[in-house]
């Protein structure tokens, strides 16, 4: 049958809003969910902050205004580590991001056995960071590891003593574990972004008369770039707030070489047992990273606006 | 503009053989379609001529030059592909003149070449736009565009029109083939749809298997297809195919397995008791009163301009193609007739055309 649309339209009766309920019911739906996030990520972090104003002895605790505040300005074994993990941070990052761009890119590739080399190189994710710091002390260790002895027959150290036992090199050692221990994250996220790129994307290009090195930095590196931002910003932040490797490794020693904020912070909460001063802190980094992560979701914006 | 000549062109992967010594002239401004089910090679066989596959036998010549073992770059060609593979990151002049900014063209000379395609194509008002804002016709014409501009030898499109909606795929035809009357540039089309190819080619190759099956003007393909394979695929509604048996008495006549007889032209190589397999376009089947076929209708398809509908012939589903209004319905028995001389007779074994 042959119809007008109009009749059916003109069927429905015009509804009755109630205004008030139409407001609250979908947040009766979604009360569960709030409440959860309140209990679980908004309270601990508001008591957390609450801290900061507060001074913690082995018995007592007492509001301090912001006392904690000017104790953290006159700290310089705050200043240093800062600097650490400034250090720590831009290092780590650095190595993990080019190994890791650089083992996907070659992951790419089809060769033979491709398939066993994903697997193994992705096999440092999986180990307990814990484990992977005593590992890597142990090989840094000249009594039982061979890594001093192989730095020093390269020529590259004068004797083949302990890396970790030096202020001036201790930082290191954990960098070089944390390199290995990060690559894969970049590896992993970078190939996977590497395998959205259309194949026939690169064909136009080779028929347009690209060298290989063009393909690279003219095609390839604008479509990574999105991924790239966003992680390099997560790697940072985790890498930044991330102690158990050098906890285990050097304690943050010798001489405070190797403290970080994070080191510094438990160091504070369970060894000094200011929980106020060390929460102090903890707001200061909080701060950093926030103002870091906004400045690179910016970044991340200009760029998202060309793909 | 050049012609292209492969010999004897095959294609392995590992043990499995794509493509079977495939021998073809392309003449310098030919528009040649290849055609085929998907898997057949076609598409394979466009990307050995332009480099993006290698040659595993035989040689391809881009006009005078042998380019088997020559770089996609150095081929002087363009391709369309099907995805557009548009650079995301690159406005559209970007795109168009990507070629030439690699060869360090002067920037006045791009922006010249550029902008005279882009006008070609309609494209003048969207040089600043990112293809991710454009619609699917508008890539498809950067697509063309970045090929046009740089001028080359030979144009291969792969599939360019699959994406698009149907109506504009109607218009795109169109559009593909007046350009190509204006430039006149050699063009190799591959695509998996015999109406496009019908539409746009100068010649088509039909393919099947990794085997050319026929090469010819459409029209030639369409009255005298050379195996039920060529038959089948071009023309739609497609070819039907009744199997029978040769009779002669007098006049020669092809048994259908339920006794109908289909009466056959003269002269064609037949003797008792051979197997044939008649193939009967649809608009070749008639209504006719004193028709010696009967058979029932099963459904009828109006189109307004034409009918279509379905007979039960020999157990089988039988295409008919009439113009304006049939005035038969579902379930009605009619006599139908068929021109004899409008009959493909092929060998049912072979599968190739007897006459």
């Amino acid at each position: 049958m042959t119809y007008a649309m109009s009749e059916i339209r003109s069927a429905g009766r015009p509804r009755k809003k109630r205004l008030s309920y139409a407001t609250v019911e979908p947040w009766l739906y979604l009360s569960p969910a709030i409440v959860l996030l309140v209990a679980v990520l908004l309270v601990p972090l508001v008591i957390g902050i609450s801290y900061f104003f507060r001074k913690f002895s082995a018995f007592k605790s007492e509001y301090v205004g912001l006392g904690q505040y000017q104790a953290m300005l006159s700290d310089q074994v705050l200043g240093q580590a800062l600097v650490n993990t400034l250090w720590w941070t831009v290092a780590s990052l650095f190595f993990q991001f080019f190994l890791g761009l650089g083992l996907a890119l070659l992951l790419d590739k089809p060769f033979y056995g491709r398939k066993l080399v994903q697997a193994v190189v992705f096999l440092p994710w999986a180990v307990p960071s814990f484990l992977s710091g005593l590992t890597w002390a142990w090989l840094f260790n000249p009594i039982v590891g061979p890594l001093p002895h192989w730095l020093f027959a390269l020529g590259l150290k004068a004797e083949p003593t302990n890396v970790l036992s030096d202020p001036a090199t201790a930082m290191w050692g954990p960098i070089v574990a944390n390199v290995w221990y990060g690559i894969p994250f970049f590896a992993i996220t970078l190939l996977a972004a590497l395998k959205s790129i259309p194949s026939e994307m690169h064909e136009a290009a080779a028929i347009d008369g690209a060298t290989p090195w063009q393909r690279f930095s003219k095609l390839t590196l604008p479509f990574l770039a999105p991924t790239i931002a966003i992680t390099v910003m997560l790697r940072t932040i985790w890498i930044a707030t991330f102690a158990d490797l050098i906890f285990v490794m050097t304690e943050g020693g010798p001489a405070g070489s190797t403290s970080t904020v994070p080191v510094y912070i438990y160091v504070s909460a369970f060894k000094s047992l200011d929980k106020g001063y060390a929460s102090a802190i903890a707001v200061l980094l909080l701060v950093l990273l926030i103002a870091y992560a906004i400045a690179l979701i910016a970044i991340r914006r200009s760029l998202v606006r060309h793909v | 503009m050049a012609s292209v000549t492969l010999q004897h062109v095959e294609k392995d992967y590992g043990s499995l053989r794509i493509l079977h010594g495939v021998d073809l002239e392309i003449a310098d401004g030919e528009f040649v379609v290849l055609v085929g089910p998907s898997g057949c090679g076609k598409s394979t066989l466009l990307r050995m001529i332009a480099g993006l596959e290698e040659v595993s036998g035989g040689e391809i010549h881009i006009g005078e030059r042998l380019v088997n073992d020559v770089a996609p770059k150095d081929r002087d060609i363009a391709m369309v592909f099907q995805s557009y593979a548009l650079y995301p990151h690159m406005d559209v002049s970007k795109n168009m003149g990507f070629s030439l900014m690699l060869k360090k063209a002067e920037k006045t000379m791009i922006d010249g070449r550029v902008g005279s395609a882009a006008k070609r194509l309609g494209l003048d008002s969207l040089l600043g736009r990112l293809p991710r804002q454009l619609s699917g016709g508008q890539r498809q014409r950067v697509a063309m565009g970045r090929a046009i501009v740089r001028d080359p030898k030979v144009f291969l499109f792969d599939e360019p029109l699959s994406n698009l909606d149907a109506k504009l795929r109607v218009h795109m035809r169109a559009e593909i083939k007046a350009l190509h009357q204006q430039l006149k540039t050699t063009s190799v089309y591959v695509t998996h749809d015999q109406i496009e190819a019908m539409t746009m080619a100068d010649r088509i190759v039909v393919m099947h298997d990794g085997y050319v099956q026929q090469v010819g003007a459409p029209l030639d393909l369409y009255d005298r297809p050379a195996n039920i394979f060529v038959a089948g695929f071009i023309g739609s509604p497609g070819m039907n195919f009744l199997p029978a048996t040769v009779e002669k008495g007098g006049k020669v006549d092809a048994v259908l397995a339920d006794g109908q007889r289909l009466r056959l032209p003269d002269g064609l190589p037949l003797k008792d008791d051979d197997k044939l397999t008649v193939g009967l376009r649809p608009e070749h089947i008639r209504l006719a009163d004193d028709g010696a076929l009967k058979a029932e209708v099963e459904v009828v398809e109006p189109l307004g301009l034409s009918t279509q509908f379905y007979i039960k012939l020999d157990n089988q589903q039988v295409c008919v193609f009439a113009m304006g209004r049939a005035g038969v319905k579902p379930g009605q028995t009619v006599r139908l007739s068929a021109d004899p001389a409008a009959l493909h007779i092929f060998d049912p074994v072979s599968g190739s055309r007897i006459g």
